[in-house]
């Protein structure tokens, strides 16, 4: 029985984290219908940049986030703005290429800058835990987890709170409705790329304090992410975030009670039966097509 | 796209290409170009098989090179059991393919673009994964060694170099006689609009299906030859996602959909990929290489190469000629009569042909259409009018099956359809235009009309649609409705009053018992309608009875009888013309409570 608690509670701790990243996944579809198949890369150079930033000051991985999150942001704005805005009108599987060799391209260049070798960011309570009774709680996916919810809680109230956020939210219901009120859907589709981008700064911070990396590793992670976003439907942020507990969870119980070897599998087994049995995923809505207005 | 080649430089370069790649080993002992071109001939293999459910059918797959790697794990697992050459393994290796393919078919049957790519994403890491973790059986990482090939020294590589050689005609054959197909055109128009698609009869999983097996079973084949020549296969390396990104790069550079584009891009790419491996030391100059490339494509030429050539020669040959479209548009459309009637069924005039019972459908808490029932009389042309937002759209949708009702039944030609897919109905004999038309813009008007599929059998899908009867029967569709003439233009190139004249010629393809036209006279000339007008006469003299949703009074007047009145979701009113017109309450659902009360006042 504490193992079983055991592994809920960490698939929890993890799943929390991965509702960060992929918030801002589904952020991005939800919005611009675009797949961000560059988003693991996205996080394994934010998590790269933690690394250098620890080595060279000693800086806090989690107070790093003050640094990464803001570079990442405007990494996103100027990659939206070289790349990813000129292929708008294009069909929708264009933006998946696109984003796709934008990801191999980093995957390269971070190969070239870091080496492609595992690389781990450990401050000093890397290997410390919390007791609570019979569970272990370890310290760096206790701080992980609520730093990623901090952000989280940000991101929800920019978007639920600002002109901003409305107009974002706005877009990605009806962009022409949108432009009707005012809107700058062109700008604002930026705005959302770059903080979709944003919430891999943060990720992928606490991702390096929580697992080794290395450029290869995005693939992985964007597997993950997209299994998060198919499970809990694609564009919906509850349903990230509902998706990112559930994969936690899963793997958790995957590695305690089969393999750590097939957590890794997790993420596929669900895209498969998802889309299998519930396309829209769990909390997508089918939404009217409206044949009219095509 | 869909252009014809020019016939005399392309057909001059395909045959040297196979000329020289035929002779080149016996003219030339070069190890190195042998190696070469057999990697090319893989690539190429995998290009022009992608090409037909990415190319034509617009589905682009990041897991093809699962299929290469399931190739050679089928023929390295056998043969490392089973004492004979592994090219016996080969052909088994394409039947594992396919069931895999299918396997993945079906998953992907209810997923539209993005979901599919994720899909093909995950079945490529999952089967790496699953090799990798299962050692017992496939030695997992270690990686499998294969029976060495023992060939007379003087033939070097032969055997490998002409069994990709075969593949590779084998798949370009198999891809050519897809695009003169029905499901050739049934791929290409899922790719253009698979909703319209699916409502002239393209049955849009089973394509699908069919186009993602047609897609695998060659690369798997030549993923078993690539395993015996290469000797030695791991899971890494055989389903190396960046082998997946050179089989799109490929295709996407030669240029989808064409024929021969993917082949000419299969031979750029992989000479490519040989330097960034020997000169460059591989690894991350080849992602920083193939990313690039692909970035560059994507961005900066999507069309390719062979349709970026083609439009220079077409632009070259059509110089001094006077573009069709723009230069008789004024012209007025005439209708002639066909030889053959369009229905060949017992109409019986004043049955319900489609019967319509208490249909609902709500959008969140708007109820577009709540508890709607009408009957369509077989042999009437019946209009549905109604104010804007009275749900006659929506009334089409639940009809043809774009959409299904949260309640009530929909009953055509004695059986209830309401829980049928789009495609069963259109075969059953359901045919509907839209409001704004919907024609698959990049194929050309012809193809536009041999498109759509009256029944479904396996016999249809392989028939001939560019030539022979599909083809001449679509001519006369299009002489009906005035188009033959536009019949090689890309439909995106007609008017909009055009595109409706070949809308409905498409439409016809289907020998529908009942034509949904949703808004027929909207956005067109006063002369146009009533050649419009005229048309629907005449086809429903020959048995086709139909729908018709018009905001033009006098048009609807003129031409229907019986009227139904549409109003905030259900029929207030039916009847003829005259009686409809005096109805008050047809009145009131057009111009609101106010003016009635006034007129009861006064």
């Amino acid at each position: 029985m504490t193992e079983f608690a055991q592994a809920i509670i960490l698939g929890l701790l993890i799943g929390g984290v991965y509702a960060l990243m992929a918030s801002g996944l589904s952020l991005i579809f939800g919005v611009m219908n675009v797949i961000n198949t560059a988003h693991g890369a996205f996080l394994i150079l934010s998590a790269f940049l933690t690394y250098s930033i620890w080595t060279a000051t000693g800086l806090d991985p989690l107070v790093a986030i003050l640094i990464t999150t803001p570079a990442m942001f405007g990494f996103g704005w100027l990659l939206y703005s070289g790349s990813i805005r000129r292929i708008r009108e294009a069909p929708a599987a264009a933006s998946v290429l696109l984003t796709f060799s934008l990801a191999l391209v980093l995957e390269g260049l971070m190969g070239l800058i870091w080496g492609n070798t595992s690389h781990a960011v450990r401050p000093a309570y890397f290997n410390q835990s919390f007791t609570v009774g019979d569970l272990f709680l370890p310290k760096a996916q206790v701080y992980g987890c609520l730093v990623a919810i901090a952000v989280l809680v940000a991101l929800w109230l920019f978007l639920a709170r600002t002109w901003t956020g409305r107009a974002i939210r706005a877009s990605a219901v009806n962009p022409q409705g949108a432009r009707l009120v005012g809107v700058n859907v062109a700008a604002v589709a930026t705005m959302t790329f770059a903080i979709g981008v944003a919430t891999t700064g943060a990720g992928g911070s606490i991702v390096g304090v929580l697992y080794p990396f290395l450029p290869g590793s995005h693939y992985l992670w964007i597997s993950r992410l997209l299994g998060i976003i198919v499970l809990g439907g694609m564009g919906s942020l509850p349903g990230a975030v509902v998706g990112a507990l559930l994969i936690g969870v899963g793997e958790s119980l995957t590695s305690t009670y089969i393999s750590p070897q097939w957590t890794t599998a997790v993420p596929y087994v669900v895209i498969f039966l998802v889309l299998l049995g519930r396309p829209q995923g769990l909390l997508g809505a089918r939404l009217r097509e409206d044949v009219a207005a095509v | 796209m869909s252009r014809v080649l020019p016939r005399s430089p392309w057909t001059w370069l395909v045959v040297a290409f196979w000329v020289v790649l035929l002779l080149f080993p016996v003219a030339s002992s070069d190890l190195f170009f042998q190696n070469m071109i057999i990697l090319s001939l893989v690539f190429a293999i995998g290009a022009v098989s992608l090409n037909i459910i990415s190319g034509y059918g617009g589905y682009v797959s990041l897991g093809q090179s699962a299929f290469l790697g399931i190739g050679a794990y089928t023929v390295g697992l056998l043969s490392i059991r089973v004492d004979v050459s592994p090219f016996v393994f080969v052909p088994l290796a394409g039947v594992v393919g396919a069931a895999f393919a299918t396997l993945l078919g079906v998953i992907a049957m209810r997923t539209r673009g993005h979901a599919f790519v994720i899909l093909t994403i995950a079945f490529l890491l999952l089967t790496q994964l699953v090799l990798l973790n299962w050692p017992s059986f496939t030695q997992g990482s270690k990686g499998l060694s294969l029976p060495l090939a023992l060939f007379d020294p003087s033939i070097q590589n032969w055997p490998f170099y002409y069994a990709l050689a075969a593949l590779l005609a084998l798949s370009v054959l198999m891809s050519w006689r897809i695009r003169r197909t029905k499901l050739g055109m049934g791929l290409i128009a899922m790719r253009e609009d698979e909703d319209k698609a699916a409502t002239v009869g393209v049955s849009t999983p089973t394509y699908k299906i069919l186009g993602f097996v047609a897609s695998a079973v060659f690369l798997s084949m030549a993923g078993g030859v690539y395993a015996y020549y290469l000797n030695f296969i791991d899971p890494r390396g055989m389903f190396d996602i960046v082998i997946s990104v050179q089989i799109v790069l490929s295709m996407l550079l030669g240029g989808r959909a064409t024929l021969w584009g993917p082949v000419l891009g299969a031979f750029i790419i992989e000479p490519l990929n040989e330097f960034a491996n020997q000169s460059l030391g591989g690894g991350n100059s080849r992602l920083l290489i193939f990313g690039g490339l692909m970035a560059l494509v994507v961005m900066f030429m999507p069309q390719g190469i062979v349709p970026f050539a083609g439009e220079l020669l077409e632009k070259r040959r059509r110089r001094g000629q006077d573009a069709i479209v723009g230069a008789r548009v004024e012209r007025p459309l005439v209708i002639r009569e066909r030889e053959d009637a369009p229905v060949g069924h017992e109409v019986q005039p004043g049955r319900a042909l489609l019967d319509v019972r208490a249909i609902e459908k709500r959008f969140g808490g708007v109820r577009a259409v709540d508890g709607c029932s009408f009957v369509v009389p077989e042999g009437s042309i019946t209009a549905l009018i109604g104010p804007n937002g009275s749900g006659k759209t929506t009334a089409f949708n639940l009809i043809d099956g774009m959409m299904r009702p949260d309640a009530g039944e929909v009953w055509f030609d004695g059986r209830r359809v309401d829980g049928l897919r789009p495609w069963r109905r259109a075969h059953l004999g359901i045919g509907r235009t839209f409001q704004i038309t919907r024609l698959f813009r990049e194929m050309t008007v012809l193809e536009n009309v041999v498109a759509p599929l009256r029944s479904f059998s396996w016999r249809q899908l392989n028939a001939d649609a560019v030539s022979g009867p599909e083809a001449a029967r679509a001519e006369e569709l299009l002489e009906f409705v005035g188009m033959r003439r536009y019949r090689d233009e890309k439909a995106r190139a007609l008017s909009y009053g055009q595109q409706k004249l070949v809308e409905l010629a498409q439409v016809l393809m289907l020998d529908p018992k009942l034509i949904l036209l949703d808004e027929p006279a909207g956005g067109i000339n006063p002369t146009a309608i009533e050649r419009m007008g005229e048309m629907i006469r005449r086809l429903n003299r020959q048995g086709t009875t139909f729908l018709i949703v018009e905001h033009n009074m006098p048009f609807v007047l003129g031409l229907c009888d019986p009227v139904l009145v549409l109003a905030r979701g259900t029929c207030i009113c039916e009847g003829g013309p005259e009686v409809v017109q005096q109805d008050p309450r047809v009145l009131d659902a057009y111009l609101g409570e106010d003016f009635v009360l006034e007129e009861v006042g006064v």
